[in-house]
């Protein structure tokens, strides 16, 4: 279970980025947070995985604190738009991710290849991340965000910059993780996206969240794109 | 540590891949090699020629390339987010900047320990003897480099890289000048000289890390020397990376 207890986080003391926000999600479930742009949550999923540290309130991911290295083990994390080190290639770099957690570390070339087959950049394996278009990238961001098979996945804004056969692609995979029994928490845009794959979601305007809770329930008889747009017009 | 090290690992092959690096290193392999000829424009004093410009180019090569590669690893780092991959995993802020440290130092090593064999070739070649005596004055030459790259790693902590080159080669042109200003402290009045002597202490005395004028005249310094002046970049390289990580922790990311 992931816990947020009144979290908030400014800039420079003057930007409220996240103002008392607190949510519940419970072990398995796939949360969606959505937002417009600036609102938030890039700032919350950073505190979220221990990137960044709260000014006030708790986060426990689990038991524990995501401050904690050893909560970490058991996370990953794709952050929005990921930059690498551009002169490794592909498999050096999921070699590296997978080297920095305690039980990953060491894990075989195939077993590595295996990952990059599943988000298809296997053939690409060799060549230096220098060279990856936009769509591949996301591609390794999220192969590095799984390389430590964790119980808590956290994905800012997976399915950006993908075509319509990366997105399938991808969706597919957390489809997959989400049977394995994951708690899958991402922040997204596409809201069509959203409403497939999502138990429950959140929405969060100016850091405050609006709503939270399951899909359907919001959106009432209307699609999420339309509820989601006049309840953000309305305030 | 072994995330330091993986990180270090991953810092390594990031930096030694440097396009601009190779072009750098071929610059002074090319450099090295035309020792040669200054050297035989000199009457008789063929191979001493060589020796001096070729410790001297070795120093200034080296220093431009842990300038250019120290500048803006951790900036780099910051600003374009890859950090975000870094501390979402079990690493800490400290594994961060001691694995860019030890990454860069080694990146720094091989390419000076490659222009040392350039050198050591052309020496031999010239007709020379093998000349082991200037493998200590390159070695030196590496710690008073390990110095530098912690204090761009400071620097580029808070900094840009542009503006953690210039205060670098301030306080490597401060750093070679300290046995001068010691002196001076000396003979000057009570404020001045703490102020001089404050200034001698902070500042690395990067002149510790300098024998190649004796090197090349075929002094031989003493083993406690050079072991004084190795501790003496260990502690200064220790505190230094220790004060970055102070900052980084502090950094908004
Ligand atoms: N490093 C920073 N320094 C100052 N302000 C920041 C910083 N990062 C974010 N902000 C501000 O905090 C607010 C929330 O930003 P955040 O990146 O969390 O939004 P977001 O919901 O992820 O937006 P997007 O959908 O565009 O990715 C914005 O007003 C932004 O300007
Ligand atoms: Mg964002």
């Amino acid at each position: 279970m992931i816990l947020i207890k009144n979290i908030s986080k400014t800039y420079d003391g003057i930007t409220n980025a996240v103002d008392n926000l607190s949510l519940t999600i419970q072990s398995g479930s796939v949360f969606g947070f959505l937002g417009p742009n600036g609102a938030g949550k890039t700032t919350a999923i950073k505190m979220l995985v221990g990137i960044n540290t709260p000014d006030a309130g708790s986060i426990m991911i689990g038991d524990e604190s995501p401050l904690a290295v050893s909560t970490r083990e058991n996370i990953g994390f794709m952050p929005e738009e990921p930059h690498f080190y551009d002169q490794l290639t592909g498999l050096e770099f999921l070699e590296f991710s997978s080297d920095l957690f305690k039980n990953s570390r060491g894990k075989s070339k195939t077993e590595l290849e295996e990952i990059l087959k599943k988000v298809n950049i296997y053939e690409a394996r060799h060549s230096k991340i220098r060279t990856y278009s936009k769509g591949m990238k996301q591609r390794l961001g999220f192969a590095q965000a799984i390389v430590n098979d964790p119980t808590y996945i956290f994905l800012d804004e997976p399915l950006e910059g993908l075509d319509p056969i990366g997105r399938r692609e991808i969706k597919k995979i957390i489809e997959t993780i989400k049977e394995e029994g994951k708690t899958i928490f991402f922040n997204s845009h596409i809201l069509a996206d959203v409403e497939a794959l999502c138990d429950q979601i959140g929405i969060i305007h100016k850091g405050r969240l609006i709503y939270s809770g399951p899909v359907n329930q919001f959106r009432k008889d209307m699609s999420l794109e339309d509820q989601f747009v006049k309840t953000i017009k309305s305030l | 540590m072994k995330n330091t090290l993986v990180i270090a690992k991953s810092t390594f092959r990031q930096t030694i891949r440097d396009k601009i690096l190779y072009g750098i290193v071929v610059f002074a392999l090319i450099f090295l090699g035309s020792t040669v000829v200054l050297g035989s424009l000199s009457l008789g004093e063929e191979v001493f020629v060589i020796r001096n410009l070729g410790l001297a180019g070795i120093y200034i090569f080296g220093l431009i390339i842990t300038i250019f590669l120290g500048a803006t690893i951790v900036y780099d780092e910051v600003e374009k987010r890859t950090t975000y991959f870094l501390l979402s995993k079990p690493v800490s802020r400290a594994d961060v900047v001691m694995g860019k440290f030890l990454g860069l130092l080694a990146a720094v090593s091989i390419t000076t320990l490659l222009m040392l064999g350039a050198y050591l070739l052309t020496v031999v070649l010239s007709g020379g003897n093998f000349d082991y005596l200037s493998i200590g004055a390159v070695f030196l030459q590496i710690m008073e480099m390990a110095v530098l790259i912690a204090i761009l790693i400071l620097f580029s902590v808070f900094t840009t890289p542009l503006a953690a080159t210039i205060y670098t080669i301030l306080i490597l042109y401060i750093g070679h000048l300290l046995p001068l200003i010691k002196q001076y402290a000396l003979n000057s009045g009570l404020v001045a000289k703490y102020i001089l002597t404050a200034v001698y202490y902070i500042f690395p005395n990067l002149e510790k890390f300098d024998i190649r004028n004796l090197i090349v005249h075929q002094i031989q310094v003493s083993f406690k020397e050079s072991a004084i002046s190795v501790g003496y970049a260990v502690i200064y390289v220790v505190l230094v990376v220790y004060l970055a990580q102070l900052l980084l922790n502090k950094k908004e990311l």
